[in-house]
């Protein structure tokens, strides 16, 4: 048995986190991306809760929002185009003790990993998803995403999108074992922090789509909603976000909303103009998947052993008589 | 099963170990599981050692603090991240050197610990040094030893001391200044003073042939009317002065004031209270005729003594005792006597001083709290000594008390010099933890304070008149609980994580010394039943509940093996009547008490019998008129509408003026667009968001592409400070929208 040391006793002096000790190399993100604003409000969030580095994990996919790991200065996992999601449950699964972060994209969530992203509501497991939602695919140079409005002229829509952009909002409100919804803007950077703040200290699957500004591809796409803090509907509420009187002064349209309130949120979440800010959702009762599952025993050395002789006797000729005695025949 | 529950029983009740059954605690082994982890406390950031400074306001310090304050005045020129570390590295070293039992100055210990860890890294040896450059303050490094406590008390009364005899000193020198200057005034008033030579005397020798010394003495004395001052009044002077010049309870400055201090000074430390008294009673008529000395210099300064109205009053000067203000000019009479030297003769002297208003400060250290029983072969859980000093000394009302185990003197520093400065007797009651055991005197001294065995509080009559304000226990752990509570975390042995609550009791505590090995018994793992329950829960059962059921402790051994040992009765009675003292003492502490508890029950029944009076009255008043009972109020309270509402209160904005430069840095994403610009001009906070770093670091260009640049517009350029920027009237006209 071995016992880890617990604090007691003794008063030991505290480590304090500075914004430095999360910040990992330059950001590789275009000047000007909103990208920075989300990275600047995560990182001032892991220093404000103190987030233990080597217990704080961000998992993402592909695409510019999922460079993201690389620039946090704890652990990371820079998964494969879509897969976000089942890579954070594994590791939720298998070490419930860590802060799980998960970033992605328009692209990686909303169209190829679209299946994980609707069962990874259903699972409600405890971790802060961010949607980097741009509009666009940035990294690959400007191809229509689903949530590309309607007439985007694109390399890969020249006579403008056909479709109508997908709504993450409504799409996340729709499904069972929803518990947590907010909408950011990056330019909003305070709010910005406070959903994410109020996404990380709820317990479950907490799903922030942050609306950002792409300055390489869509430069003005964004403007009119950056210029014109009416068109801005900031949501507030006391089990909800508090607005601070700055942000009150600048941004006039407001609307106090329960997020227990989940028919009032799929009405605000279908409202474009203006754009709703704030928490939409929440439901701190909804049970999680990893207690469901009793997440978490750590594997003793003989069932990882176990698991390597499976592993390896799916490959081991048997002599005749030890192969009954394998198959149990 | 059954079979093992009669042994484990037989043990708790009688202390046998029947034969094959258990194990007898093999001793040394063992430590209470919440002690893993504690094995080495070199490696650990924690209070001590202690840094002793010269220094007013902070003369404690802890290594950790100071070395952490250094690390941050050379992390903010350089890699921070890498000169914390080296810190961390450096205090570790220090700790190390200590243990082995290292004795000298920080800025000493801090260059033998660089020498030891850069003797193959250059470049670590540079940064050591950076830091060790940092320091400001140097002084003795003292671990948490038997020396420990004394040390820290007498560091900080020598510190208050001399801020007392600076006082002191200016005082009597500017009497004794004045006085002079009386009594030469008057001597140069006088025939002498001015005789032809006293004047020829006064001018330098360049132009004595100038004058004609005789005439100008025969004119003086001639003309000045003459008064020579009574010589009564000279007598008592001269006799004012010479008191004051020979006192010997400021001893003089260290720069070599000799106007002071001829005999040799007093000293004021004692190793026991006897003595102290002694010296007290010895020097008291010195200390009176010091005090008069003083008081008439005063008057004797100002011109304003008068024989007729003070000579009565300074005959009988100090006959009933100086007053407070007197005795606080004073030098305090400091004792260190440790518990096992102090006789009850001594006791009661002191505490006879105490009440008769002996301004004594009282260190009490104790450095066993295992004391042999009077009555059987057996030890108790006593520390008594020190104890019952500390309680006499709170019944007396007048001291400062403080009680606390080493480990918690340095949160308690401010307390302590407190008491120091504190008007008045004191009592400082310290336990020591060096019972000479093989644990560090520290852990022992820190788990007497978590299990109660030695509580910390402190009594303070200065702080107000009644027990809230004047008595705290904040420096216990989870006061308003029996024992204090700990997670403890392990793994089983199929390695995976097992969590619980273990309370740290008494029982714990005695675990710690060897000499209470025999109350406790070892169980094999396989014997590990549900009948074992633990001390704390065990002592929480009605007697009658406790059938069948062995109180035990978990402990591990030196390769952190998990353990349980099974706790024999006596020392579970110890546990009981220690509880109950801590109970005792909550109570004193507000926590708990008993007659608040009392009244609250009898305020809440009032409440209760007048809301049912109330609402009886209205159930009458309605059914005497069941038509007209009121509607509204029966409705439910109207919700609140969903409209936007204006905030309450609204910060006024300060008003920028639009000719200064500035930048909205909370509205900031940190998109790099004006630090591309110029990473000089444009910098990042904490938070890092954008601010006008040095507005003379760029141009009004960079300002007005700054502001161009930036997505959400909260650059403001302001009005151009160089009127000779080239292309001035186009980038004004640019920065127009972005005023």
């Amino acid at each position: 048995m071995t016992i880890h040391a617990t604090e007691c006793l003794l008063r030991l002096h505290d480590e304090h986190y500075e914004l430095e000790d999360y910040q990992s190399g330059v950001p590789r993100w275009c000047t000007g991306c909103g990208d920075n604003a989300i990275l600047a409000a995560v990182q001032r969030l892991c220093r404000d809760e103190e987030l233990r580095p080597e217990k704080t994990m961000f998992v993402s996919g592909i695409g510019c929002s999922s460079r993201f790991p690389h620039y946090m200065k704890t652990y990371g996992f820079h998964g494969i185009h879509g897969r976000a999601l089942p890579v954070a449950e594994g590791v939720k699964m298998s070490r419930p003790d860590l802060n799980v972060f998960v970033n992605t994209g328009d692209g990686d969530c909303c169209s190829i990993g679209a299946a994980h992203w609707i069962h990874g509501i259903r699972y409600n497991m405890n971790m802060t998803v961010m949607l980097h939602d741009n509009q666009i695919y940035g990294l690959t140079k400007m191809q229509a995403s689903p949530t590309s409005p309607r007439g985007l002229k694109s390399n890969t829509t020249p006579r403008g999108a056909y479709l109508e952009g997908l709504n993450p909002l409504t799409v996340t409100l729709g499904v069972q074992n929803v518990s947590f919804v907010a909408q950011a803007v990056d330019w909003i950077p305070e709010v910005l922090y406070d959903i994410i703040r109020a996404a990380y200290h709820h317990k479950g699957f907490s799903f922030v789509r942050i609306l950002q500004r792409c300055p390489e591809w869509l430069p003005k796409m964004l403007d009119p909603w950056v210029h014109d803090p009416l068109k801005i509907n900031l949501l507030h509420h006391k089990n909800g976000l508090t607005l601070s009187p700055n942000i009150s002064k600048v941004y006039r349209t407001q609307e106090e909303h329960d997020p227990s309130d989940i028919h009032r949120a799929r009405e605000i979440a279908s409202e474009l103009d203006p754009i709703p800010v704030g928490i939409l959702y929440h439901d701190p009762h909804v049970p999680r998947y990893e207690e469901l599952r009793n997440a978490g025993q750590q594997r003793s050395t003989r069932f990882i052993k176990a698991g390597f002789e499976a592993e390896l006797d799916k490959f081991t000729v048997w002599p005749a008589a030890d192969a009954k005695a394998q198959t149990g025949a | 099963m059954q079979v093992e529950l009669q042994a484990h029983i037989a043990f708790h009740l009688t202390g046998r170990i029947p034969q094959g059954e258990g194990d007898a605690l093999a001793r040394s082994d063992l430590q209470p599981a919440l002690f893993a982890g504690y094995r080495d406390l070199t490696g650990l950031r924690y209070d001590f050692p202690l840094v002793l400074v010269a220094d007013d306001k902070q003369p404690v310090l802890s290594l950790s603090a100071l070395l952490d304050g250094a690390a941050k005045v050379v992390a903010a020129k350089d890699d921070g991240e890498r000169a914390r570390k080296h810190a961390v590295r450096l205090q570790r070293e220090i700790r190390k050197l200590i243990a082995e039992g290292a004795t000298a100055t920080l800025f000493k210990l801090c260059d033998l610990a660089i020498e030891r860890l850069a003797n193959s890294d250059e470049q670590l040896g540079k940064s050591l040094k950076d830091l060790r450059a940092a320091l400001k303050k140097d002084g003795e490094v003292i671990d948490c030893d038997k020396a420990m406590p004394f040390r820290m008390v007498q560091h900080v009364w020598k510190g208050l001391q001399e801020q007392k005899a600076q006082k002191a000193r200016a005082a009597i020198n500017a009497l004794i200044m004045k006085l002079s200057d009386i009594l030469s005034a008057d001597f140069g008033h006088s025939k002498e003073g001015m005789s032809a030579e006293r004047l020829q005397a006064a001018i330098g020798s360049a132009h004595r042939d100038a004058f004609d010394f005789a005439a100008m003495s025969r004119l003086l004395t001639e003309t000045t009317i003459n008064v020579p001052m009574a010589e009564s009044r000279r007598q008592r002077i001269r006799s004012l002065l010479s008191t004051l010049r020979a006192q010997r309870f400021f001893a003089p400055a260290v720069d070599g004031d000799k106007r002071i201090g001829v005999g040799e000074p007093y000293s004021f430390l004692f190793e026991n209270c006897t003595e102290a008294v002694a010296a007290y009673r010895e020097r008291l008529p010195k200390m009176t005729e010091l005090a008069k000395a003083m008081a008439m210099a005063r008057l004797e300064a100002d011109g304003e003594y008068s024989e007729a109205r003070h000579d009565a009053f300074f005959a009988g000067f100090g006959d009933n005792g100086l007053d407070a203000d007197d005795i606080a000019v004073f030098p305090d009479y400091l004792v260190c006597v440790n518990t096992n030297d102090l006789r009850a003769a001594e006791t009661d002297l002191i505490l006879r001083a105490f009440a008769a208003g002996m301004p004594v400060k009282l260190a009490v250290q104790t450095d066993d709290l295992l004391e042999q029983s009077p009555i059987r072969d057996d030890y108790v859980v006593g520390g008594l000594r020190g104890r019952q000093l500390a309680s006499s000394a709170i019944g007396l009302g007048l001291p400062y008390v403080l009680q606390a185990a080493s480990s918690g003197l340095y949160q308690l520093r401010e307390q302590i010099a407190r008491g120091l400065a504190y008007r008045g007797p004191a009592v400082f009651s310290v336990y020591s933890g060096a019972n000479g055991g093989s644990l560090q005197p520290y852990l022992v001294a820190a788990a007497a304070a978590e299990s109660r065995a030695f509580p910390a509080f402190t009594y303070d009559p200065s702080a107000g008149t009644d027990w809230a304000s004047r008595f705290s226990l904040a420096a216990n752990s989870q006061v308003d609980v029996d024992w204090p509570v700990q997670r403890f975390d392990y793994e089983d042995a199929d390695q995976q994580l097992v969590s619980e609550n273990v309370a740290f009791t008494l029982v714990d505590f005695a675990a710690c010394d060897p000499r209470c090995g025999k109350y406790f018994a070892k169980v094999p793992r396989a014997k590990w039943t549900a009948d074992l329950v633990p001390v704390a829960e065990f002592l929480t059962r009605e007697p009658g509940d406790l059938a069948e059921k062995v109180p035990c402790l978990l402990m591990v051994d030196r390769d952190n093996q998990l353990q349980k040992v099974i706790v024999n009765d006596t020392l579970v009675g110890e546990a009981r009547r220690c509880v109950e003292a801590w109970r005792s003492l909550q109570e004193l502490g507000g926590v708990h008490n008993s007659h608040a508890a009392r009244l609250l029950e009898q305020e809440r029944k009032a409440l209760a019998e007048q809301a049912e009076a109330a609402a009886a009255a209205v159930a009458a008043a309605a059914a005497s008129q069941p038509a007209s009972a009121p509607v509204a109020a029966q409705a439910a309270p109207v919700v609140a509408s969903s409209t936007a509402a204006a905030p309450a209160v609204v910060e006024a904005a300060p008003e920028k003026s639009s000719d200064d430069p500035y930048i909205e840095t909370s509205r900031c994403t940190s998109c790099n667009e004006c630090t591309q610009i110029n990473d000089k001009m444009f910098g990042y906070d904490a938070n890092k968001q954008a601010f006008i770093k040095d507005l003379n670091a760029g141009t009004y260009r960079q300002l007005v592409e700054a502001a161009e640049n930036c997505q959400i517009s909260i650059i403001h350029p302001g009005k151009p400070r160089n009127p000779n920027e080239p292309g001035l009237d186009e980038l004004i006209k640019r920065a127009e929208p972005f005023l």
